[in-house]
This record gives C-alpha cells, structure tokens and sequence, in this order.
C-alpha cells in the first residue's frame, strides 16, 4: 500500500477519529484507526465496538492495501511535518512508514485483519436531516443526559418522531429534563424512540460542527444508527431499552407563571450559588410581590442574596433549587425573556420561552 | 482556677449486668455474668459481685465459667440494653448538646457552656447521675477534668458507682504517679516499649524532653509527652458535627465468608442509617472495616452517586467493598462508617423511584423503633439473632434536642 496525500487531509479524518478510539483498553487494536487506499481514495476508521466512523479522502494512490496505525500517535506526526504533502508506505511485518520532505517517521502497527468489523446498515432508511437544526437539539438538551452509570437507561438522550415531520429530542437524569421539538427536513422512519448515547451524541455533534449546513442523512435499523455527511459516514449502537414516560412529569400548567429577564436571572444564580453550602449550588428561590430574590448561606462562608424586578402578584412562596440546574437551562435559551412557572415547594419549576414551548426544561426542586 | 473546659466522661457500671439485676430481683447481690454460649463466647459484661473471683468483660465464658461457678449466667437481650442506653443518653442531651457517644454505655459530654445554668462540674456530674438512679435505675461512675482523657481516666478510678474530679491545675499532679498503661494509646506491646526505656509512671514520661521521646519513639513520643503534660486537644464531638459515624462489632468467634458477615454488616449499616438520620445528615462515602483473625486491618471505600442516611443503601454499598476484599482468613470484626457528612438541601427526583420509598420506609420504621424498641422490626436476615451493640453508639430521640441546643 502507497499513497500521496495532503497533510491537511489526513490531519481531519484523524480528528474525527480522536474521540472515538478507545485509549485505556484491553483491546490495544482500538486505540488504531484502519487506512484504507483504494482507487477511488483513502478512508480512515476508527471503532471502539459502539461507535464508529468512516471518513473518505481524495489522494494519489499508488498502490491499494490496508494498514492499522495509532490514532494518537499519527495525528501528533501529521500536524508537525514540514511539508503540505505526504507520503504513507506499507512496510513488511505491520510496520508503515511516513514520508514529508526531508522528514521520515517508520511507525509499528497491528495487522488490518485484526480490526473489528463496523455493522452494516444497509437497512437503515435514511432521512434527510437540518445539520444546524439537529446541532441545535443536542445543544439544547445534552446537559441534562445523566453520568450515573447505574441509570444507563438515561444515559443518553431520547430522540422520538413527531407528527408533521418533526423530532423531538429528551434528556433526563432523574432531577431535571429537558426537551425540544424541531422540524427536520425530512421524515425519520421510526417506531416510537430511539436512545442515542451520550458519547455518540457527542462525536455526532463534533462531526457537525465540521459544517453545520453540509446535507445530512440520519436513519435507523435495529440497535442502530446511522449518520450520512459528504465523504463521512457514522454508525453508533444504541442504548437498549425504555426510556421513561417522561410526559407525565412535565407539569402541564405552573400556579405561578412569571416572565424573568434571562441574562440578569443567569448571572444572579451564578453569583449567590457562590455561597451555597457543601459546593451543592443550593439556593432559594422566593417569590413575592413584585420581586424575585435568590438566596444562599453557607454555615462556613456567609450568605448572600440578590433580586430581580419581576412583574408577579400572588402570595410569597420559597422554593429551594440547585442553581447550575436553572443556569444550564437559561444558558440555552435564545430569548431575552424566559417564562418561569412554579407550583408549590415540592413542584417542579418549569422554564421555556415566553409562548413558545417548543423547548421546555423542568427542574425538581430541592428541600431546604 | 476557672475550667478552660469542663468535660465529663460518664460510664455505666457492669452495664448489662446491672440491667439484667434490675429486671430480675433475683439477680440482685448476686455474681451475674451476661455472655454468649459457654463454652464459645465470651464475656460481655461481669457484675460487681463476680470480679472478685477475676472474671472480666471479653474473656471466654469458659474460663468465667470455672473461675465462678456459682456465678448466674444471663443470656444477652440487646434490646433492653439499646432502650437503657437511649434513657441516659437523653438525660445527657438534657444537660449540654456537646455529647460524644463512645458505645452503648459511656459518652463524653462538654458541659463548659453549661456552668452558668446547672452549677460545677461536680454538681452536674452528680445530677446526672442521680436522675440515672432515679429514671432508669442503674448505677453509673462519672470523671470530671478539662482533658477528655483526664476525665476518662477518673471515671475508671471512680468506679462503681461513683464520681471523681480532677481540677484543672492538679491535673499533672494527678497523672504523675500513674502507670504509663493509662495514656491513651498505649497498650500492652507500646507499655513494654515503654517500660524498656526506663518509662514506668506517667512522671517519667513527662520529665523527659520531646525531643528525645520523638527519637526514641517516634511521632508517638511527642505525642505521649503532650498527654502526660495533659496537653489534649481532642474536643468532644457530637454526631451532628462529626465527620463520621461508624459502627462496628467483634464477633464472639471469627466469622467465615461473605455469608456469614452479611448479617453483621446489614445491621451495622442499620444502625449507621439510623443514626445519621436523627443528626439530619447524609454521608457521600461508605467505608467498610475488616479486621482478620490475624489482627490485620483492611479498610474498603467508596463514593456514592448520591449522598445517602438509608441502611439498605449503605448495606448496598459496604458488600460491594466486601467483594473488593480477601477473605480468605477469617474475621473477627467488621466495622461500617458513613463518611463526608452533609446536611444541605436535599435534591428531589422527577420519577420518584428507589429512594423516596426507602425514606418512607425509613421514617415508619424510624417510628416504630422510637415507641417500641428497636427490636420491634428488624429484617429478615437479622431476625432471631438480636443486633450485638456492644460497641455500638446507637440512642434515639436525640435529634431534637440536639437541634434546639444548637440553635
């Protein structure tokens, strides 16, 4: 195998590759990405066994074949070489060597027979998807996916098809959720919903950041997606199982409905939740006429409170909150304004833009 | 001299020998041992009447056996002993929050901010001790100093039934003369040490300089001439306040396999859960504590996801440590500790699963307990097989009071 290609070429498709390729594993193979020269090109893969992705390159090549080569390792050289070109070299006993100008590395790899297959997925149907639109779901809903590696059923957000061509993205981990329902150009073909896991979600969303208006494809088989851009494909395994009914606890209309100015309620929570005890970002929430006022004290530090002119009329209520809950929220709203709606102290505070709730957060509150 | 700090160390007399004495008038003047079986386990507790015969706590029951065969042997009934000790606990709450559960039976209360409404030291230490002959009729000893291990040291010299104080500036006075054995820290194999440098009484060790106990002995050293100097800075901490709250048990025999600890261990996390819910806190970390037959220590930990007061979660938590360790000895104790206490806000779930019905739970069976015995509802696995409370720190109905006094 021999090919020339430019150094640029090569230093993408081994970014893709970067967050996908398994680095503490018993499996050294993925911690490689395979390079594929055929007539039409090179392709790079990488696989860590859920995840993969094929991403395909122009390039001069000499002589077809395959080798396996450390993702990290090469990345690393292709950004340093001298020259805008270079030339890669299969050498006997998995062993590759890199060519740029004067520059000359010999690199050890692992025979291409050794790395896994990727699923083929010529089931999925594919649908034709907004890139800036599926960018702005994921944007809208990634944070509130759960870490807690117990509940791996909320480890991922759950994408769910809508009538009238939309798609509707839900994340949960148990304390807050977050959902947003978008148009997407085309229909996705699904039955009910799909979990895509959060690393998945996340190398997807790195992929369209590359170029959020490319043309793009999404289809589903089985356990499976699959993801479609220009010279990129992605296939990632899916979470297996149900997500809950999450309906049921999105209140369908708060007691208390007050319109806040975003930016300033973000900024307050961010600098009273500075004295919240035990780094808990505690705060309290108190509603009364005419003013919002945050609060927080910490037996070890002090306390602090700030307010906020709010046009509300009903009888005082306190509510306890983590502060980073509401402020990851707020952070995602692209309004000025946002519609804060709240029941009593153990209902869920609710937060969407004003008449719009197309995107809707919740948040339980905390006891204090 | 004013008191800089006023502590008093409290300690029941023959514990569960004077329960057992006072539900059973026949029991009463008479040489009582409360142990397990015969010829198997051990001494718990030895009536006043029986020590002449030099029958002690933790030795085998054979041996009591035959150096006291006159002696009543009584069966254990943990559960009189746990509502005994939650009586005196709440005579001590009433006096000053500032109280440190040591076990069952004996506690170290910081009564300096309570002078001024209940009198001296003495005074309050005889107070208590009255209202425990009164309400729960069973004698108790108390030591009075400004050190914690002073004032541990006079509640053992004051015993039975009696109570000694040590003024702030007799303090070294009244160390001198004593055996190096009653510095705190110091066992069998360090007394030896000790002794083979010339160190017999605590005099000894406070003529020497630190500089030279620390080279011969190492950090030890300094610390033993701050002790013997009653130099202690150890401040009596409340559960409210500490930074962790353990339980643990040595078995009567060492125990076999992960079957065989379970049991112990559920009822340690038991009584761990209980006892963090009533100071209003939970813990962020679980620690399990093996010691093997061999006197080896191990310690396993872990971080939950979710700070937790629930037993059955901490249970949860603490086998998983005990798959983490080899048991390929046997265990003669095992220990749990709820660690990394916080009382903030409690985050509520939108699916209520798991855990708000093990609180539910928890605040029924927290009930139950209160009005009748901790023994009214225990689990399965527990059943029939009474929780060992030897060096347990379990009372009840303190949280409020402790609550209050903290304001």
């Amino acid at each position: 195998m021999e090919f020339r290609i430019a150094a640029e070429e090569l230093r993408k498709a081994l970014y893709r590759a970067q967050g996908i390729v398994e680095k503490k594993t018993t499996m050294p193979i993925l911690a490689n990405v395979l390079v594929t020269a055929s007539k039409t090109g090179v392709t790079v893969t990488a696989f860590d066994l859920d995840i993969g992705v094929v991403s395909e390159h122009p390039a001069e090549v000499l002589k077809p074949g395959a080798v396996t080569l450390s993702a990290k390792y090469v990345f690393d050289i292709v950004q340093s070489l001298p020259e805008a070109q270079l030339t890669l070299r299969k050498l006997p006993n998995s062993y590759a060597e890199i060519i740029s100008g004067p520059a000359h590395f010999k690199i050890v790899g692992m025979a291409p027979e050794e790395f896994p297959k990727l699923p083929k997925e010529e089931n999925a149907q594919l649908a034709k998807v907004s890139g800036s639109t599926l960018l702005e779901m994921i944007r809208k809903t990634s944070f509130a996916i759960s870490t807690d590696e117990t509940r791996y059923i909320l480890n991922g957000v759950f994408l769910e098809p809508r009538e009238g061509g939309k798609g509707r993205m839900v994340a949960t981990d148990g304390h807050r959720l977050s959902l947003v329902e978008r148009e997407l150009s085309g229909e996705i073909k699904l039955k009910g919903g799909v979990i895509i896991p959060r690393k998945g979600l996340f190398e997807l969303k790195r992929l369209l950041d590359e170029a959020p208006d490319a043309e793009c494809q999404l289809g589903f088989a089985d356990s499976s997606a699959l993801f479609k851009k220009p010279g990129l494909t992605m296939v990632m395994r899916l979470i297996d199982g149900q997500f809950p009914e999450y309906q049921r606890v999105i209140p369908k209309e708060g007691e208390r409905q007050i319109s806040v100015p975003r930016v300033r309620f973000l900024e307050a929570l961010k600098r009273i939740s500075l004295l919240s005890a035990d780094k808990s970002n505690a705060v309290k929430i108190q509603l009364a006429p005419g003013v919002l006022r945050i609060t927080a004290n910490n037996p070890d530090l002090g306390e602090a409170k700030d307010e906020l002119e709010v046009p509300y009329q009903g009888a005082e209520i306190t509510i306890g909150f983590n502060a980073r809950y509401l402020a990851d929220v707020l952070s995602v709203i692209d309004t000025d304004e946002v519609a804060f709606e709240l029941g009593d102290e153990h209902s869920p505070g609710v937060l969407h833009a004003p008449g719009d709730k197309s995107y809707t957060a919740v948040v339980m509150p905390m006891r204090v | 001299m004013p008191w800089p700090k006023a502590i008093i160390h409290v300690d029941m007399d023959a514990f569960y020998a004077s329960v057992e004495q006072r539900d059973d008038p026949n029991l009463r003047g008479k040489p009582v041992i409360v142990g397990g079986h015969p010829r198997r386990g051990v001494v718990l507790a030895a009536s006043y009447e029986v020590r002449p015969f030099g029958v002690r706590s933790a030795m085998p029951m054979a041996r009591a056996v035959k150096l006291a065969p006159h002696a009543v042997v009584a069966r254990p009934r943990f559960a009189a002993y746990a509502d005994a000790s939650e009586q005196v606990f709440d005579i001590f709450e009433s006096f000053t929050p500032l109280v440190e559960p040591l076990s069952l039976d004996e506690a170290f209360l910081d009564v300096t901010g309570s002078l001024k409404l209940f009198g001296t030291p003495s005074q309050i230490a005889a107070r208590i001790r009255e209202r425990i002959a009164a309400e729960v009729r069973l004698p108790a000893s108390a030591g009075i100093a400004s050190v914690k291990f002073v004032a541990k040291i006079a509640s053992d010299l004051a015993k039975p039934n009696g109570q000694k104080e040590v003024p702030p500036e007799s303090t070294r006075d009244f160390l001198a003369p004593l055996p190096v054995a009653r510095l705190w820290g110091v066992g069998p194999k360090s007394e030896q040490t000790l002794k083979a440098l010339g160190l017999r009484t605590i005099a000894d060790v406070a003529a020497r300089e630190p500089k030279w106990l620390e080279r011969k002995l190492g950090v030890v050293g300094t610390h033993l001439w701050e002790l013997s100097h009653a130099i202690d800075p150890r401040e009596v901490v409340p559960d409210r306040g500490a930074k962790s709250i353990g339980a643990e048990d040595t078995f009567e025999e060492d125990q076999d396999g992960p079957e065989a600890l379970a049991p112990h261990i559920h009822s340690q996390a038991l009584r761990v859960g209980r006892r963090l819910r009533r100071a209003g806190v939970k813990a962020r970390v679980v620690q399990l504590k093996l010691k093997y037959s061999d006197f080896k220590l191990v310690t396993r930990r872990v971080t939950l996801k979710e700070p937790t007061d629930d037993g059955q979660a901490l249970y949860r938590a603490a086998m998983d440590q005990l798959g983490r360790a080899s048991l390929e000895r046997k265990v003669r104790l095992t220990g749990v500790s709820a660690q990394e206490l916080r009382s903030d806000g409690e985050q509520q779930c939108l699916f209520q699963a798991g855990p708000r019905r093990a609180e539910k739970l928890n605040s029924a069976l927290d009930k139950i307990a209160d009005r009748y015995g901790r023994g009214a509802v225990v689990t399965a696995d527990l059943a029939g097989d009474e929780p060992d409370d030897r060096d347990d720190e379990t009372r009840r109905k303190v949280g409020a009071s402790r609550a209050g006094g903290r304001g």
